[in-house]
């Protein structure tokens, strides 16, 4: 059956007054406009913080023995005192689909000295050709190069820099507890300097090749306590987890695999908090929306009455009469939609793309942990798109409810006396 | 209601009308010639009495099934045209045949070469793509006058049809109502002042006060 004529009359009405169409659906528009900027705003912010978070040093996924955390004793390396065999297991965890690059580390405590002044600090052996495609500290140089394997040299951060009053070239001795039970110390050399822009790291971590750091605190090649891993998406991290950790069940070795999501689950938790608000964004926005297309509506179809009494007598259903308006409803929602779409998404590009820079205003900050740059980046998220502008046409549909049935309960005797 | 206390708008009304005759209700403003349309027509109720249109209680009906009978029987003519004015003459012509095809659960045959034949038949053949606002008062009134008779209603109901056009346009509107009701068989029912408009109907009836005052036969159907 062909469509009847309320589709035409609905949409058609639309153009008996085009200045209200236009500030309706402008207003819609707007209001698509303005969701979809601010959920892309927190999904940007939600992403620059999982990715800083996990990149600066962490990575996205993490091996270890199971044993290790959270005390993150120095002889519970993987494979317990027997060690692993490294390269086997780095190109197990690096076969994953989803990992990008998988790195070794071992890890120290201990002090670190320069002439009068100590301070504590974390020790990182990392091999830095790996590394590099793991985590983001060997690109946060200020100065001088990252430390060279076989090579007694190491790489401090800037706020340890200053306290020990060092620079590039300069000594330091380190002294710290090696696996045997002994205290291993030596002196190294300054190679370079970093800053994270995370007050923890740059004033406690140093990172050193992790054959010398092996040496100081007495562990063999084979004992290492961490894989570090980067993935091509972050939230492919627990899929990838679980996928690498069967892959390793049958070496026996006893270890752990860790997503993000299971190491920070501060972070999870955020992003989750994040897309709730989302929702709560899309209410508050809509919300506001539905008493201004009511108001719309209500006036509209009270200039109409006369036609809704005609239509009522010529023998059109209460039901009909109230699926034109409906039909308007719609169709001025999906006008909005449209103009929404032809407005929201060269901003979205450009936001994604360029986002406005805000550090004239203030600069970087933490946030959960993460370094944030303050920039106005937006993330596109196709779900979201889709589902506000379900929204906004069923913000057209709900605040035309009231208008249809008013309009469907028009008494036309009483409307058409006198016509 | 008015202003709190019943209003008795009609009583005591016994009427029975013929198919294929013309009828005309006149009467001064207030009499109720348009509320007796209303009930005639299945727009209201009465609070006491029943009417029967083509054999059907209309007591007994919902108001979609009143509204249904409406588009497959009923057509209306009304003082002020009272097109849509979001759609065209010919658009405007199809309601009632979209209408009555609806109700009978399938598509009316040749709906639009239905429609365009009427609006021939009005002399408006060159305007079916004209919008109401295009039109002047006569051409809406003809448009009008297709509209009603598109449904090929068993009875055309018209409230002041020539009410709101001038004597030489509403000439032509009577002609062209008492011919295409002639030719289509149609009972006529009219509420009218105009008393060249009523000398065309067969019989006339006579409201005052709400009760019929005078009911003449002027000619036989």
């Amino acid at each position: 059956m062909a469509p009847g004529p309320w589709w035409r009359i609905g949409w058609r009405n639309l153009g008996r007054n085009r200045r209200r169409t236009l500030i309706t659906a402008a207003g819609l528009a707007f209001g698509y406009l303005a969701v979809v900027l601010l959920v892309g705003w927190m999904e940007g912010l939600t992403a620059e913080m999982i990715e800083s978070g996990t990149s600066t040093l962490s990575g996205q996924l993490q091996v270890h023995d199971l044993d290790y955390r959270p005390e993150r004793k120095i002889y519970d390396t993987i494979g317990g005192r027997d060690g692993a065999d490294v390269d086997r297991l780095l190109g197990e965890v690096a076969a994953d689909p989803a990992i990008e690059a998988a790195a070794a580390r071992v890890f120290g405590g201990g002090l670190v000295s320069s002439g009068e002044a100590t301070t504590a600090g974390v020790l990182v052996g990392i091999d830095p050709a790996r590394e590099r495609r793991v985590s983001n500290l060997l690109r946060a140089l200020t100065a001088g190069q990252p430390p060279e394997p076989g090579t007694n040299e190491i790489l401090i951060g800037s706020e340890m820099a200053r306290q020990l009053d060092v620079d590039i070239g300069d000594e330091i001795i380190l002294v710290v507890p090696a696996a045997d039970g002994s205290m291993g110390n030596d002196l190294y050399t300054v190679s370079g300097i970093f800053r994270s822009g995370l007050a923890e790291l740059d004033a406690s971590y140093a990172m050193m090749p992790i054959e010398s750091l092996q040496t100081l605190v007495v562990l063999d090649p084979n004992r290492i306590h961490e894989i570090a891993a980067s993935t091509v998406d972050p939230w492919l991290a627990p899929e990838a987890a679980d996928r690498i950790r069967a892959r390793l069940e049958p070496l026996g070795l006893g270890i752990e695999v860790e997503p993000w999501t299971r190491l920070r689950p501060e972070m999870l938790d955020y992003a989750q908090l994040a897309q709730a608000w989302n929702w709560v964004i899309i209410v508050i926005v809509f919300g506001i929306a539905i008493f201004g297309v009511l108001n719309t509506m209500l006036m509209a179809t009270y200039e109409r009455r006369r036609e809704f009494a005609v239509m009522l007598a010529l023998g059109t259903s209460p039901l009909a009469v109230a699926r034109t308006v409906l039909a308007e409803a719609l169709s001025l929602g999906v006008l909005s939609l449209v103009a929404g779409a032809i407005i929201t998404f060269p901003v979205m590009i450009w936001f994604h793309n360029s986002p406005p820079d805000l550090s004239f205003l203030y600069g970087d900050y933490t946030f959960f942990g993460a370094l944030i740059r303050p920039r106005l980046r937006v993330e596109y998220s196709l779900e979201m798109w889709l589902l506000t502008g379900i929204a906004l046409l069923l913000t057209a549909i709900i605040a035309s409810l009231y208008p249809a049935i008013r309009s469907a309960r028009v008494p036309p005797a009483d409307t058409l006396s006198g016509l | 209601m008015s202003g709190g206390r019943p209003l008795t708008v009609l009583r005591d009304i016994n009427l029975e009308i013929e198919a294929r005759s013309a009828v005309a209700i006149v009467g001064p403003s207030g009499s109720g010639k348009t509320t007796l349309l209303a009930l005639l027509a299945g727009l209201d109720l009465p609070t006491a009495g029943s009417v029967t249109l083509d054999g059907q209680l209309l007591n007994d009906l919902t108001e979609d099934e009143r509204a249904t009978l409406r588009a497959e029987k009923v057509g209306f003519v009304f003082q002020s045209f009272q097109l849509i004015p979001t759609l065209t003459a010919l658009e405007n012509v199809l309601v009632p045949i979209e209408l009555q095809a609806r109700a009978a659960k399938h598509d009316g045959s040749e709906p639009e070469r239905r429609a365009r034949e009427l609006l021939a038949r009005v002399g408006l053949a060159d305007r079916e793509h004209h919008y109401p606002a295009q039109l002047s008062g006569g051409e809406q009134q003809r448009v009008g006058l297709a509209r009603a008779f598109a449904n090929r209603p068993k009875i055309l109901m018209a409230d002041e049809p020539t009410g709101n056009l001038d004597a030489d346009t509403g000439g032509t509107v009577i002609d062209l109502m008492v011919r295409l009701n002639q030719e289509e068989g149609t009972t006529l029912l009219l509420v009218t002042h105009d008393t060249q408009l009523a000398s065309k109907a067969h019989r006339i009836v006579r409201l005052s006060g709400g009760a019929v005052v005078e009911d003449r036969r002027v000619s036989a159907p």
